[in-house]
């Protein structure tokens, strides 16, 4: 037990054990003068029992008191530590809190840097107000003012700087008292010390002391931001005061802008309206340039025409045809149709003549070929003769050498027996015979003149065959001549059809032979009443621009002199009743749309702060499509999301400073989840809960 | 009218140029209403042909055409009338952009001889309804006159026809690129009535 105890502990055990020792013997010596008695010895057992016992509760006693001055140490070094943690906790704040008002101060630089911005644009503003208005020079000089007022604003931030840093200062000295008031607390604890029993007591009074402080600290924190807060409204307020104080001002101001507005917007109605004549009347001065133009161009299609004409006409005169104008045309036409005519007569009459030819011809032919057959007959008949001639030669020589024979054998009966008896008798046959023979020879002559005649025959049906072969060849040659006419009278067709395809067409498009027909219309026809009409509207509307543009002319030239005479120029052209009207009705609508818009600030307003309220966020857009949203419990004004509306209405966290710090957020819930409402709600949680427990 | 048909049989000269003069009138009517060239609502509703048709209930256009139309008559009785045509002419550019056209062919021996023709006018007038009919169907083909338009009547008549006072000579206002279209044609046998319409080629406009 001994080597168990520091040194401390020793010297208080050794104390207590002496104690024990001294107490113990007592009881001891009891035991060895044991009572005879059971009752007794029972008894003494006891006494040592209880007084085992006492010192049982004694060495624990002893033990407790260790233990408490054990704890009592323990607590004393947590003490030390507590109070030095306590100590640089408190540094760490007041640093924090240095730093915090420095970016404060610096965000209000910024601001203020921003205001001067702000004042820029307003003086830009205002310029193009001086602009837009020429006679608001005096407004420059307001604004002079207003920048002036600026910086008196200025000055006041900077007076509110200053309170700001008092302030700290006198938080310095809060913290100050509260470190005495730590003192105080560690001189208790001393107390405490020497007061061994209230210890604990003393330890929860400085818990509760420290809860208390805490508490403070935070209260502190709240008032803090109440009254970075107040201080906002007050500069609000102040603002709104000084421009409260411009509104008559102001209101006067706008009063003779409005009404400036109101005749300048009258102004411009009627310049708009005069513009509007003059481009309707430009449109048809262009127009009518236009149709001078065709005009032109017309007339030099006509001088082309008349070229053309011209050139038909020399050609007329030069090709002889004496074409000069359709009518010229159309007598061509019915010349070449005459003659195609008569060509076709000739036509006819030699298609006629080649008929005939051609049934002379078979004619002829058919009487050659009788001829062929009786010039064939002939030769055979004149073969048949010649033949019967040679026969009859041969016959004659027979006969003739018979006679001969006979002449001989007479010679020698006349020689024999001489010419006395049988004489008469012998010349009768000779008689006879010379007959026979002059017969015969008459016969041959008859019979060699009907042979010449034959031949005679022949030779006439030889010339009469020539001639009808003549006559077949000059027949062809008169069919070729009749193909010819007949082609060309094919072509001279298609030529008429087409000439008079062309007429047709000519007709149908409403052309028509001047020789023959006249056109004649109403004098006061419709289109020549409209037209008539139309031209008075042109003329009418002519002098009107003219009219106006003289008007235009006087009102810009006496615009550039003074307002008076435009005004009197002006309510020269009174507005229309339906402009009045109209004005009216453009003025109720403003005027409603005033009070929309009114109501819907305030109606936007109430629900910005119910949505902050509710969900803790400050919602603002910043540019088109983005959103920031600004925590109630965010550790610094800076710290903002910014979500961007894409496309397709989906919503996208943008990176900001404050947003890269919630990298496990971010991907638990957007890029996990797919959920920006638990996103919000654990951002809101985590800085709740930051700002809660310190 | 129905009685008449029943009794006469057939058609003398006078009968036919009034008909004829009558088909002017109802065709020209319907034209200007088809076309819109007078608003819908100057028209008013008959029924003629056993069909119903639109008369202009304008004052000075109904004057115009019944002096057109009675000049008319008179020619047509006289054989001397050779083409009515109805030229529509665009007011801006003044082009002319339909030529509706009738073409008359008349019979010159009606004049010596008055003997009735033997055509009953029952059979004229389904012809000129048929004829109506189809310029009322023209509008499905013909383009859109989208420009204010008026119109004017060409009458081409012999040349030795004295000119009658408030009348004029004219040009035959020929449409540049032009479609024909031939239309149906009726005869009341003394007068042949050929109709067709020419409108502006539309690519061309």
């Amino acid at each position: 037990r001994m080597d168990l105890e520091d040194d401390t502990t020793i010297l208080t055990t050794l104390k207590s054990f002496n104690s024990f020792i001294s107490q113990s013997e007592p009881p001891r010596g009891a035991i060895l003068t044991a009572p005879p008695t059971l009752q007794s010895q029972y008894k003494r057992s006891f006494e040592l029992l209880e007084a085992a016992e006492k010192v049982q509760s004694k060495t624990r006693f002893l033990q407790l008191d260790q233990e408490k001055k054990q704890m009592e140490l323990s607590h004393k070094k947590a003490r030390l530590e507590l109070e030095k943690a306590a100590s640089d906790s408190a540094r760490d704040l007041e640093q924090g809190r240095n730093q915090e008002l420095y970016a404060r101060i610096k965000r209000l630089e910024e601001s203020e840097a921003q205001a001067m911005e702000r004042l820029k644009e307003q003086q830009e503003t205002q310029r193009s107000l001086r602009k837009a208005l020429d006679s608001l020079n005096k407004s420059l000089e307001e604004k002079e003012d207003k920048l002036s007022t600026a910086n008196q604003t200025l000055s006041s931030l900077q007076d509110e700087i200053r309170d700001l840093k008092l302030k700290l200062q006198s938080q310095d000295s809060t913290i100050s008292t509260q470190g005495l008031e730590k003192e105080e607390l560690q001189e208790k604890l001393l107390l405490q010390q020497r007061k061994y029993q209230d210890v604990s007591q003393l330890c929860q009074s400085l818990q509760a002391a420290q809860s208390t402080c805490s508490e403070h600290v935070l209260k502190i924190k709240e008032l803090e931001r109440r009254l970075v807060l107040q201080e906002q409204d007050m500069s609000i307020v102040k603002m709104v005061k000084s421009e409260a104080a411009k509104v008559p001002e102001l209101e006067k101001e706008l009063k003779r802008l409005r009404e400036d507005n109101a005749f300048l917007r009258e102004n411009r109605e009627n310049c708009s309206l005069l513009k509007e004549e003059a481009e309707g009347l430009r449109r048809k001065l262009e127009r009518a340039e236009k149709t001078r133009e065709e005009l032109l161009s017309l007339e030099l299609d006509k001088e082309k025409l008349a070229a053309k004409l011209e050139a038909w006409e020399n050609l007329g005169q030069s090709s002889g045809l004496n074409i000069k104008s359709p009518e010229d045309l159309f007598r061509e036409v019915m010349q070449i149709q005459q003659r195609e005519i008569t060509l076709k007569e000739q036509n006819y009459m030699l298609n006629s003549r080649v008929r005939s030819m051609e049934r002379s011809q078979s004619e002829l032919q058919s009487e050659a070929c009788q001829q062929r057959a009786c010039t064939a007959e002939e030769q055979r008949r004149r073969e048949a003769q010649d033949s019967l001639v040679r026969r009859l030669q041969k016959r004659l020589l027979l006969l003739t050498k018979e006679r001969d024979g006979m002449r001989g054998i007479l010679e020698s009966y006349d020689s024999e027996l001489g010419a006395t008896e049988y004489s008469p008798q012998l010349n009768r046959r000779v008689k006879e015979a010379e007959d026979l023979l002059q017969k015969t020879q008459s016969h041959n002559t008859e019979m060699e003149a009907q042979l010449t005649k034959a031949q005679e025959e022949c030779g006439f049906l030889r010339l009469q065959l020539h001639t009808v072969s003549i006559c077949v060849c000059r027949g062809l040659r008169f069919r070729q001549k009749i193909e010819d006419l007949e082609a060309e009278r094919q072509r001279l067709e298609q030529l008429n059809g087409e000439l008079e395809m062309r007429l047709e067409k000519h007709t149908l498009q409403g052309d028509f032979d001047p020789a023959k027909t006249r056109l004649l219309h109403f004098k006061m026809n419709p289109t020549a009443v409209a037209k008539q009409q139309r031209q008075q509207e042109v003329d009418s509307l002519q002098e009107e621009v003219t009219r106006l543009r003289e008007l235009v002319r006087v009102v810009q030239e006496s615009g550039a002199q003074d307002e008076s005479s435009v005004l009197g120029l002006s309510l020269s052209l009174p507005p229309s009743k339906e402009v009045l009207e109209l004005r009216k009705q453009k003025e109720s609508s403003e005027l409603k749309n005033q009070r929309l818009k009114e109501v819907f600030q305030k109606k936007i307003q109430e629900f910005r702060t119910v949505c902050y309220v509710l969900t803790g966020y400050q919602i603002d857009i910043t540019t088109a499509n983005q959103y920031r949203l600004t925590s109630v419990y965010a550790e610094h004004m800076d710290d903002s999301l910014l979500f961007k509306k894409g496309s397709s209405g989906s919503m996208q966290l943008m990176e900001t400073e404050f947003s890269k710090t919630l990298g496990e957020m971010v991907s638990l819930h957007l890029h996990h989840q797919k959920s920006i409402p638990a996103f919000l709600s654990a951002v809101t949680l985590d800085l709740f809960s930051k700002q809660t427990v310190v | 009218v129905v009685k008449m048909t029943s009794t006469l049989k057939g058609i003398t000269l006078k009968g036919s140029a009034e008909l004829v003069a009558e088909f002017f009138s109802f065709g020209i009517n319907s034209i200007l209403y088809q076309r819109g060239i007078y608003p819908p609502e100057t028209f008013g509703r008959v029924t003629h042909y056993d069909m119903s048709l639109q008369l202009t209930t304008d004052p000075k256009l109904k004057n115009y055409l019944t002096d057109v139309v009675s000049q008319l008559k008179e020619w047509l009785f006289e054989c001397t009338v050779q083409r009515l045509v109805l030229v529509i002419t665009c007011l801006e550019t003044n082009d002319v952009l339909e030529r509706w056209q009738f073409d008359i062919e008349c019979d010159k021996s009606a004049k010596e001889s008055s003997a009735p023709r033997e055509k009953s006018i029952k059979t004229i007038q389904d012809e000129i309804r048929s004829v109506i009919r189809q310029i009322t169907a023209t509008v499905t083909f013909l383009p859109l006159l989208e420009t204010p338009c008026a119109f004017d009547l060409l009458v081409y008549t012999d040349k030795d026809l004295v000119v009658p006072e408030k009348w004029e000579e004219s040009g035959p206002q020929i449409i540049t690129q032009s479609e024909e279209v031939r239309l149906r044609s009726f005869t009341t046998s003394i007068h042949k009535v050929n109709s067709m319409v020419a409108y502006k080629r539309s690519d061309s406009m």
